[in-house]
């Protein structure tokens, strides 16, 4: 059951976003350079971290299922980038929100961190187009996954070289010879770190909830109206979550992926947690 | 040192407008996730109807079942005749 558990998850997000926003506001000092204007930073910088781990989780959950041949894998794989291209948007409204406000320019060319995060999310942007040109369900989950752990791959090396730039206007604010940030900064910016991690996985968990419902009542349809009362699926990018999926590998019918009667008999089959 | 007297000294955006920056950069935060939500509204309606429909479905299909099943059985005192 992938709704198990979301109630909890929805108030802990909520209380911890409640509580990032009123330490953002009420408590977290400002910045003697830049002022108030600073505390986008509690915004914009934990949603980056997220998006970056969230592209290196997917292509982890894709490789898995290159390893597995499991369908679970490549469905968690493409929400997880799903919502993360969501935060990856997020992440470069914020930046540009503040670079606006400290620099006078939405954007700037030279500047190696923006640049590498805009890189990152065209790379991604891509994903859904390839899986929406690829029908065939079992090859578009397998070249999907190839995708997915070649970007993710991509994603730690990108942040490292950048990193490793001399950057012109970007500060370096973690693990820097000058000392990082101060206590009360720290501890808001981790505050508000879980917090946005909590949303992520919050929203992963809803999408995953709703398209295993949404599986489990075609079934159920065909089950009880028979094979005309369903409406065939069509060119989707996203994964269409079959029962035969969970077979291993070799032993699955090639052809009839969601209509065989083996399928039919079987009824709704809920993806692992 | 008090933070305003600190932001005072060396401000890089004047107090209030740096409060709207501030500001939209939350706003953006939210509207992304209120359209998400809004998304997933419209899916969960989407499946309501779906489960409606397979209720009537079913309640269709047990009725035409209970009323053949009563067709089938023999009128009482038969057996006894």
């Amino acid at each position: 059951m992938y709704g198990k558990g979301l109630r909890a998850l929805t108030l802990a997000t909520l209380v911890a976003l409640t509580a990032t926003f009123a330490l953002v506001v009420f408590w977290a000092p400002n910045d003697a350079d830049q002022g108030f204007i600073q505390k986008i930073f509690y915004v914009h910088v934990p949603v980056a971290i997220v998006t970056l781990v969230a592209y290196v989780v997917g292509g982890i959950f894709a490789f898995k299922q290159l390893r597995t041949d499991d369908r679970k894998w490549d469905v968690r794989s493409y929400v997880v980038i799903h919502i993360a291209l969501i935060f990856n948007v997020v992440g470069l409204l914020t930046g540009a929100i503040w670079a606006k406000a400290s620099w006078g320019h939405w954007w700037v060319w030279d500047e190696p961190t923006l640049v590498s995060f805009l890189i990152v999310f065209l790379l991604y942007a891509t994903y859904q187009p390839l899986r929406f040109s690829i029908e065939d369900p079992e090859r578009q989950a397998r070249y999907a996954s190839v995708f997915a752990v070649i970007a993710g791959a991509f994603v730690p090396l990108n942040f490292m070289a950048v990193r490793m730039a001399s950057s012109l206007v970007h500060p370096r604010t973690f693990a820097t010879a000058e000392g990082g940030l101060p206590g009360e900064m720290m501890f808001v910016f981790l505050v508000s770190l879980v917090a946005m991690s909590l949303l992520f996985w919050l929203l992963v968990k809803y999408e995953i909830t709703q398209k295993n419902v949404t599986w489990q009542i075609r079934a159920l349809r065909r089950r009880l109206l028979g094979d005309d009362a369903v409406a065939p699926i069509g060119r989707s990018a996203a994964p269409t979550i079959a029962p035969e999926a969970a077979k291993p590998l070799g032993q699955r019918p090639r052809v009839s992926y969601e209509n065989s009667p083996e399928a039919r008999s079987r009824g709704p089959e809920e993806i692992a947690t | 040192m008090n933070p305003l007297a600190l932001l005072a000294a060396a401000p890089a955006v004047p107090y209030e407008k740096a409060g709207r920056f501030v500001a939209a950069a939350f706003i953006v935060l939210f509207a992304c996730v209120l359209i998400y939500v809004a998304i997933m509204a419209t899916k969960l309606q989407r499946l309501e109807r779906d489960l409606s429909e397979l209720n009537r479905a079913l309640d269709e299909q047990e009725r035409a079942k209970a009323a053949a099943s009563a067709a089938d059985e023999p009128p009482v005192g038969a057996e006894a005749s």
